[in-house]
Formats: C-alpha cells, structure tokens, sequence
C-alpha cells in the first residue's frame, strides 16, 4: 500500500516536469531561424505543401495556438514526419530505440560486471595493485573518448586482425533478420528461433558494447570505491568489526550500504547513454535513436530531434521510477 | 605599534605562504599522478602558446602530394588524407580547444554558481524568495531532462557554427552542474552556527554572502572546475566529430579524428589515433588537478594525506 | 547486595590471574611536520576475572583510543608505539587479524554510546543479534533466531517477539541502546567494555539501562571496563576507579578508597564538580588561562593544577603506591579535600 501511495506522488512531480520538456523543446524549436514549415516539410516541399502545413499547424496563428496544436498533435501520438526518412517520426523511433536501448543495456550490464567487482576490491584492499589499478582506470576511461576507443578496436579487430564484423549495423547484410516485434534484435531473434540472425547480432554487438562497457565503467568503479570507502570507515563497520563479524559479511554489509549510491550512478548513466551513445552508434553505423536525432539537427529536420527528446525524457523519467522502486526494496527507511 | 602587528601580520602570511608551498612539493612528491597531471596542464598551455615555434609546417595548409604519409622523420606523426601534417595540426589543436573548454566551464561556473548561491540562500527565506527558488530548481531539473549532447548540438544549430555558439552550448549544458553544486555547499552553510549569529548581530544578505558563504563553498566548486574543464574538452571535441563544432580545416581534435575516420578501416590509423592520444592525455591531466585540488580542498583529505606522507618520511 | 559481590569480585582477582593487563602501553597518531600526538602514555591497567573497573576522564583524555587499542581496532592513522596488552593470557599484539576477529564480538565485547549510526539501518535488529551470535558460535540460524530472542528478553525490550523484525530507525534511542547491549552480550563475553554507552541517554533511561549492564554483567560473572565522563556513576558501578588525564592515569584505587580519599587535584577537581557547595567547586577548579604547553617533563596537569609548585614544572611524577591499592601520580598528593 505504501509503495503506491509512494508511486503516485512520483507521478504528481512527473506530470509538470513532462510539460517542461514539451514546452522548452517547442520553444527551442520556435528559436531557430528560417522558416519551420518549410524545416519540417525539407527543401523539395512545393508552396502548396507548405501553405497547407501553415493552416495545419496553426504558423499562421499565435505562439499559444501552436502549442495547443502541438500538444494535441502529441496526445494522438502524432510526432510528425521527417523529410528525411519520409516516415512519421513515431515509426522510425519505434525501430531505433530498441536498437539504442539494446546497445546501452547490455554495455551498463557489462560496465557493472568491471566496475563493481574492482570498486569494491580497491576500497578494500587499500594499499593493493587493485586499488592502483583502479584508481589509474577511474581517471582513464573518464579520459578516453568513447568515439576514438571504438575506432581503435574497430582498427584493431576488424581491419587488422579481422575477427570483428563490419562495424555497419546490427547485422549482417547477408543475413535475413526476424520478423519485427519488440525490435530488440537479439530478443526477436529468439522469438523467431533465427539462430544465425542472433549470432550476427551478438557478433556486432561485441565491439560497441565494449567500448561503451569500458568507458562507463570508469563512473561505476569511482563511484563504488568512493562509497565503500566512507562505508568501511563509517561507524556501522567499525561496530561490525567490534562485533567480530566475518571478512565476508563485513564487506557484504557495507556494500548493500553502498547499493543506493551505485543504482543512482547507473541510472544517471542510463539517461545520459540514450542521447550520449550517439558518438559510438555513429562510428559502428548503429542506426540508433541519438544518431537519428543527431542526424536531424545536422540537417534541419525538426521532427525527428523533438521526438527523440520526448521519448529520451519519458523514458529517463520511467529509469528514474525504477530506481525509487529498487530504493524503495533495499531501504527500509524509505519504506517506513 | 600598528606598524609592528603590519610587520607581524606580513611575515606570518609569508611563512603561511611558503609552508604551504613546501606542502605542496611534498605532496607532489608522495603523490607522483598530481605531479603528472599538473604537468601535462602546463605542457598543453605551453603548446597552445608556443606552437608557431614548436610545429614544423602550417596546420591549415594541405600538401596533396604527401597524403596519407605514415609515421616518419619528416612527418614525425604522419599527414592526413589531404596531405596536411599531423603533428603540427595536433600542436596548433589546443589553442581552439582550451579556449573552448575553458570559456565554456568558466561562464558555466560563475553564472551557475552565482544563480545556486542565490537560490540557496533564500530557497528557506518563506515569501517570493522561496517562490523563485522552486521555480529555479524545477527548470534545472528540466534542463537537466534533455539528453546532454543532443542539447548541445541542438543549441549549436540554433545559434549558427561559430565559437561562440560552441562556448554557449558548452556553458549552457554545464551550468545546472554549478548551480546544483553551489546551492547545495548554501544550504549547508547557511545553517551554520557562525553565519546564524553573524545573521543576529546585524550583517546584512550581502555581507554574509561575501564574508561567509563564497569563500566557504568554493573547495568543491574549484575541484569540479578542473574535471568539468577536461570534459568540456572531450564535449567540444565530440561536438566536432560529428560535425556540429569546430569546421575543417582549423586544428581540432576531435574533427581530426573524425577525417582519419574513413582511413582507419583501410588501415592508415595514424590520422585518428594521434589526435585521440593527445586529447586523451589532456582530459587525463585536467582530471589528475581535479583530483589532486579535491584532496588538497578538502580539510579531512588534506590532513589525512598529511598524515601519510608523515609515515613515508620516517622509515627514511 | 552489590557491595557483597564486589568484595567477591575482588577477593577472586589473585595477582597474575588479569583477565585483561595493560602495561606500558603508548599509543599516538602522527601529524605532518610536528610532534605525534601521544593519546596513551606508559598506560597500566588491569582488570581482574568478574571485576569491573571504571575510567574516568574527559574527552580527548584517551579513552576511546585505549579501548580501541585493546579491540585491535585503532583508527588511522593512529598506531601503538610500545608495550603490552594481554588478554585472558594471550598476547593481543601478536595475534593475526583472523585471530583478533575471532575474539571481538565472542571474549570481548564493546556496548557503544549513541547507536544510531552504528546498528546496520537494513537488517532487522533481531538479525543483527542473531548475526554476531552466528559469526561466533556453531549453531543454526533457527537456533542464532531463538538466542537472539532470549536476549532482546534479558534485556528488557518490550514486546520482544515484534521488535525483533524492528529496523534501527523504528526504535528509541533506549531501546537501540538495549539492543547494542544485546548485542554484545549474546555470546556470553568474559569481558566487556562500555565505552560511555549511555552518554546519549535521558537521565532516567540511563539510570535503567546501567543497572541492566550491571545485572546482566555480574550474573555472567563477565569483566568490564567501564568508561565514563560521569564520576558519579562510577561510585556504586564499579569496583575499582581509574581516572586518566591526558593519556595519563593520574589515579586508580578500589572504589571506597578513593571516593573516601581522592588524591589526585584532578580527580578532587572531578568529584568537586559536583558538589553542592560552591566554595568547594571554587576551591579545585582553576581556570586555564590560555593553551599552556606542558614542558619537557613536567607535570601534565600543572597547568591546571591549584597546588602546583616548582618540582610540577621539572619533574615528570610517577605513578607510585600510596596506601593498599591506591596508585597516584602526583608530587604532591591530596591530603584533606576541604
């Protein structure tokens, strides 16, 4: 009973901030010079064309009409057409999200299986390689830029040692990929019981989601080590340690401590990969929902990058909801 | 009489000054990464500075003769597809991308830091303060909302590709940082004992800001500066690597990389992977200071290294 | 009844026979560029099988730091520099860390002051009894439940069966202090120290929960090192009295010797403090001008002292037997308080 009535205040605060997004985004749209009809319609619309698009969205009206339109335009899930791809936002969105969310789930998985384990062996271990080792490897991969890293392995497994696929897409062109359901590849693929599409898949997932995984686990690492280390310090270990409790259950308690400050890395992490992965999802030619959006500044094609910062808001906001939901199962404080 | 406490007041902050500088080379001592990363600082200013002296040849003029040279004495990082020399263009590279860096994180940090103090201050006054302080923070909260690097590429499209633009965007996507940073170092300090009776004996808003606040919160500003400083860099130089920053032919970076791209598959890396070390080592070296002021800021931290190189001194 | 056991208590305690002895111990934390700041010098203390001893001192005296000394559980960066801390027998410095784990929490255990941030915030209280219980003794989680519930009842939590599944932030600070209690005293130590455990505590509470330690301490016939800031408590808790000044003890005696005859300035100073009468408290208490560096040898508590003469300033004095069992560090003791 309690995590709904939790839940549902979250809501209350999701409600205005989600008009906030709508509303800058529409206003930043009102700030770039030229003209928008003709940006959303791109440079082959006739006259006719755009003077119907001026009626159809009220241009011709005040700036509050437009947003009225706008807004109702949105509730319908109407989020326009790029003139680019010639399809209604939604749909391309629909493909390249999952692409994009597949990529960054599993490089966060992967992130956590590095950063974790040596964030929790460096606080421990104090004057040890691992903390050396950790500490260099904090500061590197905050270093490194994610776009070189991925050219590099690309130089280094595709071109040279040639074990890593073509860095240009999901999957093989010669490879016949599953019927669409969800547009996750690999859970697709599965679904079809594709088995070579799956390994196609996986296979050019391996280079991205390394170098996504090494990057970002650099965050996760500082942010473990940090944590445990005021944990191991703090009051509620050194009485665990008066208590003679074991090594292991020592350092089990003080990471459970550690638990809340990690999930917020992650989930900080998380929404900054849906529009922070675009430099990687570039260089292995992904076709993922930032690249998309990135595409559509770079070209003044509006509606793609509104939509794509809609759907990035709604879904950090849903991250951020998870993220009271595992805080609300691991603390009993909130809960209480 | 008043001429001695001057005399005093001078020689005791010169023996603070030069105890503080002895610290310091002691630390740097103990502490070799500082050392390093105070280093590199210093050497990329210096190129930055000096690099009509340091690069052998024009960094904007191509040479379609030597293209795709590889490694050698006369090109000692090799050139690019246009002929264009890489070593020379990798020195000339930090005069555009510190200026960026830097203008970006500085206006971000004093337009940040100066709306959190603000905010921080009167957000528990009751009344119109605290009115505009929720307002404040819910539109960071917003801001923060949109997806960092599509909002700064945004941004750039919508002001036209110019320096300054670039700088804004930077600014513009860094500020709430500050902003969150100040407000918070505020509201903890405003609660303090002493700025509460400085608040009863009359000081006004002003005057304890002045006095008491600033002073106070700039440790984790400075050591957020240095860090954010080496990430505006690597924002700038991804900014240009998809083409929204810093146009060919000037010397960047990240555009470097973004040229060698299509030679790195066929096997010519030397376009790519030059500039990406450059860029790394400097955002490595900005994040060596940042850590170093953060221990050094910190009373606790500073006094606990204190205490270690205490130890290291005596087995000796 | 308390005055019976005691002399019990104390007529067991042969010579050689310490539960835990403490000899010439010096314990410091170094500071960059200047003197280490030596919180224990040359510490004796021991404390006999079924006796409990109390130490008295103020804050920054030391106390904390021998306790943790004796724990093998000093914080950084302090270390001990010299001397001996020997355990039912054994020597504490020379055992491993697994070994030192494998004695704290099961021979001896601490009851700390102001549990809030120390009782693990997302366990259950009644696990965390039971957590220690297992860690120490060969027995099942039902059995580490059911001994964890015993002890909740031993010490006095209402409705125990339901706060056992209580987290720390649902309980009074009484009751958090109870269960820190239960805590320590699950796997029957023969030694336990207090270190200001009720400090935190409402006058009233703190007068149960001392007599609950007490109960429950005698009836296990466990050891206990008793530290206090409070004189006062020390006169009907413990029986024998050390009192420590700057990691110095200045003064230890069996209780009634030296509530009946303090001889020590400081420790009169102590016991002046809370007298009723003003003059007394007047008479003792000397207020510290300024920040006096104690010189070289001198007396540590000269700067402070209303009786110091010239050989205070010279001379470092040492702790020497004045009457049976009455230890005073002092050029020149006490001889009549009023």
């Amino acid at each position: 009973m309690r995590i709904l009535r939790y839940i549902g205040r979250r809501f209350l605060f999701i409600g205005p901030q989600l008009f906030g997004i709508i509303l800058v985004s529409f206003l930043l749209v009102k700030l770039i010079p030229g003209d928008p009809a003709v940006m959303m319609l791109g440079p082959f619309a006739t006259e006719q064309q755009i003077a119907m698009l001026n009626v159809e969205m009220g241009l011709d009206g005040t700036i509050v009409d437009q947003f009225w339109i706008y807004l109702q335009n949105l509730v319908q899930g109407d989020l326009g057409t790029s003139w680019q791809t010639t399809k209604p936002v939604f749909d391309d969105l629909a493909i390249r999200f999952p692409a994009t969310l597949e990529l960054i789930t599993l490089s966060l998985l992967l992130a956590l299986l590095i950063g974790i384990p040596l964030g929790v062996a460096a606080a421990y271990f104090k004057r040890s390689i691992v903390k050396k080792f950790s500490d260099y490897y904090g500061l590197l991969a905050g270093s490194l830029p994610d776009f070189w890293l991925g050219l590099i392995l690309i130089y280094l497994f595709y071109t040279i040692m040639q074990v890593a696929p073509a860095p240009l897409g999901r999957i093989d062109f010669a490879v016949l990929p599953p019927p669409p359901v969800t547009n996750f590849l690999i859970i697709d693929s599965l679904i079809a019981g594709n088995w070579q599409a799956l390994w196609s898949t996986l296979g050019h997932l391996v280079l991205p989601v390394i170098t996504l995984a090494v990057i970002n686990a650099g965050p996760i690492l500082k942010m473990t080590q940090a944590t445990m280390e005021r944990m191991l310090e703090s009051d509620l270990i050194r009485y665990a340690e008066m208590c003679g409790l074991p090594k292991t259950t020592v350092i089990r308690k003080a990471f459970r401590n550690s638990l809340p400050s990690v999930v917020t890395i992650v989930s900080v992490l998380y929404g900054f990969l849906i529009g922070g992965a675009v430099l990687v999802e570039i260089v292995f030619s992904w076709g993922g929902a930032g690249q998309y959006a990135v595409q559509g500044v770079l070209n003044a094609d509006i509606n793609p990058v509104l939509g794509f910062v809609l759907f990035s808001a709604i879904l950090s906001l849903i991250i951020y909801l998870l993220v009271d939901l595992i805080y609300f199962a691991i603390d009993p404080r909130i809960r209480g | 009489m008043t001429d001695i406490t001057a005399g005093h007041s001078e020689r005791s902050r010169w023996e603070a000054f030069v105890y503080a500088l002895r610290f310091l080379f002691a630390v740097l001592r103990a502490r070799p990464l500082f050392a390093l990363g105070y280093f590199i600082v210093l050497l990329v200013v210096v190129l930055a500075i000096f690099a009509p002296l340091i690069a052998p040849y024009e960094p904007e003029v191509a040479n379609p003769v030597d293209f795709l040279q590889g490694p050698s004495w006369r090109h000692l990082f090799g050139t690019d597809a246009t002929g264009m020399d890489i070593f020379s263009r990798i020195v000339y590279a930090p005069r555009i991308d510190l200026t960026i860096a830097l203008a970006g994180t500085m206006i971000s940090a004093v337009v940040g830091s100066f709306i959190g103090a603000v905010v921080g201050y009167y957000q528990e006054g009751g009344g119109f303060g605290s009115f505009g302080a929720g307002f404040v923070m819910r539109a960071a909260d917003v801001l923060q909302a949109f997806p960092v690097f599509v909002f700064a590429i945004a941004l750039v499209a919508i002001f036209g590709q110019s320096l300054e633009s670039i700088i804004a965007a930077i600014a513009f996507v860094n500020a709430p940082i500050y902003l969150r940073l100040m407000r918070s170092q505020v509201l903890a300090i405003r609660n303090m004992r002493y700025v509460e009776a400085s608040y009863v004996s009359g000081a006004s808003d002003l005057m304890i800001m002045l006095r008491h606040i600033i002073p106070n919160s700039m440790a984790p500003i400075l050591a957020q500066l240095s860090v954010n400083i080496g990430w505006s860099i690597l924002l700038t130089a991804a900014l240009s690597f998809v083409g929204a920053g810093v146009v060919a032919p000037t010397p960047e970076w990240g555009s470097m990389i973004a040229m060698g791209f299509q030679n790195i598959i066929t096997g010519q890396w030397w376009p790519s992977v030059f500039p990406g070390i450059a860029l790394a080592v400097t955002v490595f070296g900005f994040a060596l200071v940042g850590a170093s002021v953060e221990v050094l800021a910190d009373p606790a931290r500073r006094r606990a290294l204190a205490g270690s190189l205490r130890e290291r001194k005596k087995p000796a | 009844m308390a005055a019976a056991k005691m002399t019990v208590a104390v007529e067991a305690g042969a010579p050689g026979s310490a539960m835990l002895d403490i000899a010439g111990l010096n314990v410091s934390y170094p500071v960059y560029e200047e003197e280490p700041v030596r919180a224990v010098q040359d510490l004796d203390l021991s404390v006999r099988p079924g006796e409990i001893v109390g130490l008295v001192g103020e804050s920054g005296s030391g106390k904390t730091t021998l306790a943790r000394a004796v724990m093998g559980l000093l914080t950084q960066p302090g270390r001990i520099d010299d001397g001996s801390i020997r355990f039912d027998g054994k020597d504490m410095r020379a055992l491993s860390e697994n070994q030192l784990r494998a004695i704290r929490g099961r021979d001896i255990a601490m009851v700390i002051p102001n549990p809030r941030s120390e009782l693990d915030p997302l366990i259950p209280v009644g696990k965390q009894i039971a957590a220690v219980a297992r860690a120490h003794l060969d027995i099942g989680r039902a059995e580490a439940d059911e001994m964890a519930l015993d002890m909740l009842k031993a010490v006095h939590i209402p409705d125990p069966t339901r706060r056992f599944r209580a987290f720390p932030h649902e309980l009074s600070g009484g009751m958090a202090q109870r269960v820190v209690m239960a805590i320590s005293l699950v796997c029957s130590p023969k030694f336990v120290i207090s270190d200001d455990a009720t400090s935190g505590l409402d006058v009233t509470v703190q007068a149960q929960v001392l007599d609950l330690l007490r109960t429950l301490v005698r009836e296990h016939d466990t050891s206990m090192l008793f530290i206090t800031r409070d004189i006062g408590i020390t006169a009907h808790f413990c029986d024998r009295v050390a009192v420590i000044y700057r990691g110095e003890i200045v003064e230890f005696a069996e209780t009634a010797s030296f509530f009946d005859n303090p001889q020590h300035p400081y420790s009169v100073m102590l016991l002046a403090a809370f007298a009723h009468n003003p003059a007394l408290r007047n008479k003792w208490h000397k207020p510290l001008a300024s920040t006096e560096a104690v010189a070289g040898r001198a007396c540590q508590y000269a700067p402070r002292c209303v009786h110091r003469e010239d050989a205070c300033d010279e001379r470092h004095p040492d702790l020497r037997e004045l009457g049976a069992r009455h230890h005073v560090r002092c050029h020149f003791p006490v001889e009549r308080v009023a």
